[in-house]
């Protein structure tokens, strides 16, 4: 009788055991996100958004992914909606998945306008929020744990190589009297800020001509420019969006002046797309960034950049989405989500940041080398080195890495002819 | 500086005249607000767009072809919506749910078929290097741009005073049912007024890329904005009114890129602020008589 009953209790143990275990392992892994398929951010949002998806598919073709608390693969199942650029609809899109999706993983649309209203939501929901590209330096302090910049650094830590350039080797050319330009939003204004800073502690070495913000919605620079050309700038340092460097560029090749060394931002970051709007040769000889869809970084977790533009071009064939940085900075948050899940202790989000925050060091990707400030989770890796655009023989666009000196693969050409 | 904001104020100024003309044209013959005005200059811009990549043909020929297309569709659009939308209580603020809606299907259909990507012409197509005028050096596309939004002005001022169809067209503008009591044919005038409205939106996209850097399918709601604040500063409903608002508007927004740049994205909204307050009929408006 006795065994009998040891026997029924056991039973019912493996049985209950079973179940909990059953009800514990999510039958899909539940990530939110917003894109904006039409507005100022339309172009690299989509970019963005579709990086993601490319790593979530193949993900999702593989059975899932490995999520290490359940021991076993878990298909993702993507929420997304459409914030249309407008910050408002975002906020409450963000709120939206928070609390009526339950999403288990909260990742920001692009940029740090979007991100930005983001930011106090997720924190006060106790929700870690996936920062892909809101680089806005304002986002990251030691008393919120619950943001981590996954796919770029820090706005503050952007200019890095561009201040150090202008202030170190710009002398040395001939550089002394500097112009910039910048769009009034966090990414644009941490930049200037911080570049800034750089001039000023340079001490005289050179000196800001010309330094004034524009509304990130400006499509008109013809006027600006020649407010700018008025001071004689040595160098212009023209810092936007995407939209705002097209304006500029097409401006400036238009109204006939040419500056001795002009920056901007997008060149290097969504190359297609200026490159198709403004023509190579309104690119040849500007300064940019170097960032991870041109500089073909050996990666030691996930696809190559070679593989992952295969990958791209098969999955979007109609080319309505350009590849550019953001595709790859979509993608390498997935990597960073795969990596994470399956180091993490739960799905608890201070359980995964501590996960995303040991990656620190210890990840390269097609964007390079992650690493996070673990009191903050901003991120200090993924550096981009300053660049200048060239035409080789055939009229095609090379970048040259030109600073810093370990990374240099040329001389920068100045005065521009 | 000043001079040179100043030029580039009545150039730029011109271009808005010919932005915001078709806009009012529209309300100051039918009295409705036409929300999708910036679309239809969007679709222009696209227009152009493919034409010149895919047919090589240049602005200055794709703006005439554009025209006529944009008037040949607002003329069954116009028998299509605007008679239900007049019979309507309170045909404005009909026509401006109506044509929000009809904002929103637009730009998503051209999201669809065209992409979130910014597009552009080059600027050489409408001449290569600067134009110096007055001593100052100004892109040649803008200098086109603007002299073709120039004369579509005067043609569209030709067509409202010097025809026999703008006397009719001026006559429902000052009043639809005395006009339709003397045996004017109102929707015949009207038609083709929303026709010619949409039309010249449709030409002001065509130059778009090169006043406004590129296109793309969301441009409308901030061009609708632009508009709006142009005819206000002009005269609602006076469509030579919107000259005067468009080089208002150019040059009051270079002057402040000129020395306050920062704050230019702020002047549509003080300008429409400002003239609501000072003098809410316009700049050219007349004082209402009410019998």
């Amino acid at each position: 009788m006795l065994r009998k009953s040891l026997g029924a209790l056991c039973a019912i143990l493996v049985c209950f055991s079973g179940l909990a275990r059953a009800a514990e392992a999510p039958k899909e892994i539940k990530i939110g996100t917003l894109y904006a398929s039409s507005g100022n951010y339309a172009g690299v949002s989509m970019a963005q958004y579709s990086g993601l998806k490319i790593w979530i598919d193949r993900k999702n073709a593989e059975g899932g992914v490995f999520v290490k608390p359940f021991n076993r693969k878990i298909p993702i199942r993507l929420i997304a909606y459409d914030d249309q650029s407008n910050t408002a609809t975002a906020a409450t899109l963000y709120n939206q998945l928070i609390t009526q999706d339950k999403v288990d993983i909260l990742a920001a649309d692009f940029g740090s306008v979007l991100t930005s209203v983001a930011v106090p939501i997720a924190r006060d929901h106790h929700m870690l929020l996936i920062d892909q590209t809101g680089s806005g330096a304002t986002f990251f302090s030691k008393d919120n744990p619950y943001i981590v910049l996954t796919s770029l650094p820090v706005s503050s830590v952007w200019p890095k190589y561009l201040a150090g350039f202008l202030t170190q080797e710009g002398p040395k050319l001939g550089i002394k009297r500097v112009a910039m330009l910048y769009a009034t939003n966090d990414f644009n204004g941490t930049q200037a800020a911080t570049l800034r800073d750089a001039i000023k502690a340079a001490k005289g070495a050179v000196e800001l001509v010309y330094d004034n913000g524009v509304p990130t919605n400006t499509t008109s620079y013809t006027v600006t420019i020649n407010t700018i050309a008025a001071t004689n700038p040595d160098a212009v340092v023209a810092l936007g969006y995407v939209n705002n460097d097209i304006a500029f560029l097409r401006n400036l090749q238009d109204s006939g002046i040419r500056f001795k060394w002009l920056f901007t931002i997008y060149p290097g970051l969504e190359t297609e797309a200026v490159e198709k709007n403004v023509g190579a040769k309104g690119l040849e000889h500007v300064f940019t960034y170097v960032p991870s869809s041109v500089v073909a970084y050996r990666p030691e977790f996930g696809l190559s950049l070679s593989e992952f533009r295969a990958a791209w071009e098969s999955r979007f064939p109609d080319g309505k989405v350009e590849f550019g940085f953001n595709s790859v900075a979509g993608y390498t948050t997935g990597l960073v989500l795969e990596k994470a899940l399956a180091s993490t202790d739960s799905l608890d989000q201070l359980a995964l940041r501590k996960a995303i925050v040991g990656l620190s060091g210890k990840l390269k990707t097609i964007d390079g080398a992650f690493e996070l400030d673990g009191a903050t989770g901003a991120q200090v890796g993924e550096a981009q080195p300053l660049g200048q655009v060239e035409l080789d023989e055939h009229g095609h666009l090379r970048f040259v890495t030109v600073y810093p000196p370990e990374l240099a693969t040329g001389k920068p050409v100045y005065p521009a002819p | 500086m000043l001079a040179y904001a100043l030029l580039a104020g009545v150039i730029f100024g011109l271009y808005f005249s010919l932005v915001g003309m078709g806009l009012n044209l529209v309300f100051g013959v039918m009295r409705i607000v036409n929300l999708a005005h910036g679309d239809v200059l969007m679709l222009g811009a696209f227009a152009a767009f493919w034409l010149f990549n895919l047919l090589g043909l240049p602005p200055l020929a794709a703006a005439p072809i554009v025209f006529v297309v944009a008037v040949a569709i607002g003329w069954p659009l116009y028998f299509l919506f605007v008679p239900r939308l007049l019979r309507a209580r309170d045909p404005e603020m009909l026509s401006i749910i109506f044509f929000f809606g009809l904002s929103q299907v637009v730009v998503a259909l051209a999201t669809i078929a065209f992409g979130t990507n910014e597009r552009s012409i080059p600027g050489r197509v409408l001449g290569s290097g600067p134009v110096h005028i007055l001593g100052q050096s100004y892109p040649a596309a803008w200098v086109v741009s603007g002299a073709v939004s120039a004369a579509a002005v005067v043609l569209v001022t030709l067509y409202l005073y010097r025809t026999r169809l703008g006397t009719t067209t001026r006559a429902v503008m000052v009043h639809r049912e005395e006009a339709l009591a003397t045996g004017i044919d109102v929707h015949r005038v009207s038609a083709i007024a929303f026709g010619v409205g949409l039309g010249l939106a449709a030409v002001a996209g065509v130059f778009a890329p090169f006043m406004m850097g590129s296109v793309r399918p969301a441009m409308g709601a901030d061009i609708n904005i632009t508009s709006f604040t142009v005819i206000v500063i002009g005269s609602l409903g006076n469509p030579l009114g919107t000259v005067l608002g468009g080089i208002v508007y150019g040059i009051a927004l270079m002057v402040m890129q000129s020395y306050f740049s920062s704050w230019a994205n702020l002047l549509p909204y003080l300008l429409l602020i400002g003239i609501l307050l000072i003098r809410p009929t316009g700049l050219l408006g007349r004082t209402l008589r009410h019998a």
